[in-house]
């Protein structure tokens, strides 16, 4: 180690730093605001939350309900979402559970390890929304494959099939896509530290 | 009381600012960025103050807080210019009364260092500053075989980057 014992005496010897801060000057630094990543994942998890919500309120809900009432389908849309807002809030509690937990007083590999579970809580309600989603548009189409059933042949039924495993795939994608980049970029250097520090535990 | 605290802090922050600011310079390579992390730390070690218990030293404390918004909290600085690279990173560092040679090394060791990735700029700091493995396990998070098996291939590293 003689090579680094050399340096380390440089780094031991290293004057303290010229512009040093006055206890006004760190007041004034320590009362402003943080732009730290845990507070961007939960601003970009509440508008999601939000953002996911409001695409109800887009759909003129009368007149889809008078379209389920036709198809039968009144009373699976109703129970369905009343489970729907359960597990809404499970989410949401969940998320600023995991939230309120962070704390850079934590070990690293703990802070970090919070962290990816509280994206995670969000990118599981995503995914149960976006399951939610699918499972709807599936229902509505066989509903109404049903309902026309003798106005149509089976090249219709598999054209409306195909047409719509084609839309949803479409929409999934998209949305996975918009996913890897928000979260790629904000968490690119988190992710890589925290691999960094698990490879290890796997090793021994 | 919150008055108090806050007195207590600036205090144990000001004679301890120096950790930051080491902190800062190994993390970011221009004043830019050294302030906005600089900013950071101050922010996070005030934030978390109140669970300081005393049961540590605070400059241990402060270690610990100030590494985890380096490595995790932290978003680099998109201001970040590329240009005024590492010249300016040993920056304004009085230079009364230091050896030339070291005031080199010292600089030289900056160099390696940046090139180094986030955890082991934390393991060759709290080398560099003589923590026991004790420590630098507990501010990790990881066990202490494994702080010493990642240690000796941090420095593994940094003497390559050191005699290029």
């Amino acid at each position: 180690m003689d090579l680094l014992d050399k340096y380390k005496k440089a780094w031991e010897n290293q004057p303290e730093e010229a512009n040093k801060l006055s206890a006004v000057e760190i007041y004034k630094i320590a009362q402003s605001k943080s732009s730290s990543i845990v507070k961007w994942i939960f601003i970009i998890g509440l508008l999601e939350f939000v953002v996911l919500n409001a695409l109800y309120f887009l759909i003129d809900m009368d007149q889809a309900y008078a379209e389920y009432e036709k198809m039968g389908l009144e009373n699976f849309i109703f129970y369905s979402q009343i489970i729907a807002y359960i597990i809404l809030f499970y989410f949401l509690w969940m998320f600023y559970m995991n939230y309120k937990r962070i704390s850079a007083v934590d070990s690293t590999k703990k802070l970090m390890t919070k962290i990816i579970k509280t994206r995670k809580t969000v990118r599981n309600y995503v995914l149960f929304n976006l399951g939610y989603m699918v499972l709807i548009m599936f229902t509505v189409t066989i509903a109404s494959i049903n309902l026309k059933f003798d106005a149509l042949n089976t090249k219709k039924i598999l054209l409306i099939i195909v047409l719509t495993i084609i839309v949803t795939a479409l929409i999934l994608g998209l949305l996975w896509l918009f996913y890897q980049l928000l979260y790629g970029i904000l968490l690119k250097k988190l992710n890589r530290n925290y691999k960094e520090l698990a490879k290890l535990d796997a090793i021994n | 009381m919150q008055k108090d605290l806050e007195a207590k802090f600036l205090s144990d922050f000001e004679k301890n600012q120096n950790i930051a600011h080491k902190i800062c310079r190994i993390y970011t390579t221009n004043q830019d960025a050294h302030n906005d992390l600089f900013q950071e730390i101050t922010i996070q070690v005030w934030k978390n103050y109140s669970k300081f218990r005393g049961d540590s030293k605070f400059s241990t404390w402060m270690y610990r807080v100030a590494l985890n918004t380096a490595i995790s909290l932290y978003r680099k600085s998109t201001r970040t210019i590329k240009t005024q690279d590492i010249n300016d990173v040993v920056y304004k560092i009085k230079s009364t009364d230091y050896d030339d040679t070291e005031e080199r090394q010292l600089a030289a060791l900056y160099k390696a260092i940046h090139k180094l990735n986030d955890i082991d700029k934390a393991l060759i700091l709290l080398y560099l500053e003589n923590k026991p493995y004790k420590e630098i396990s507990e501010t990790l998070g990881i066990s202490r075989v494994n702080a010493r098996v990642k240690m000796n291939r941090a420095k593994e590293k940094l003497k390559k980057f050191l005699i290029p």
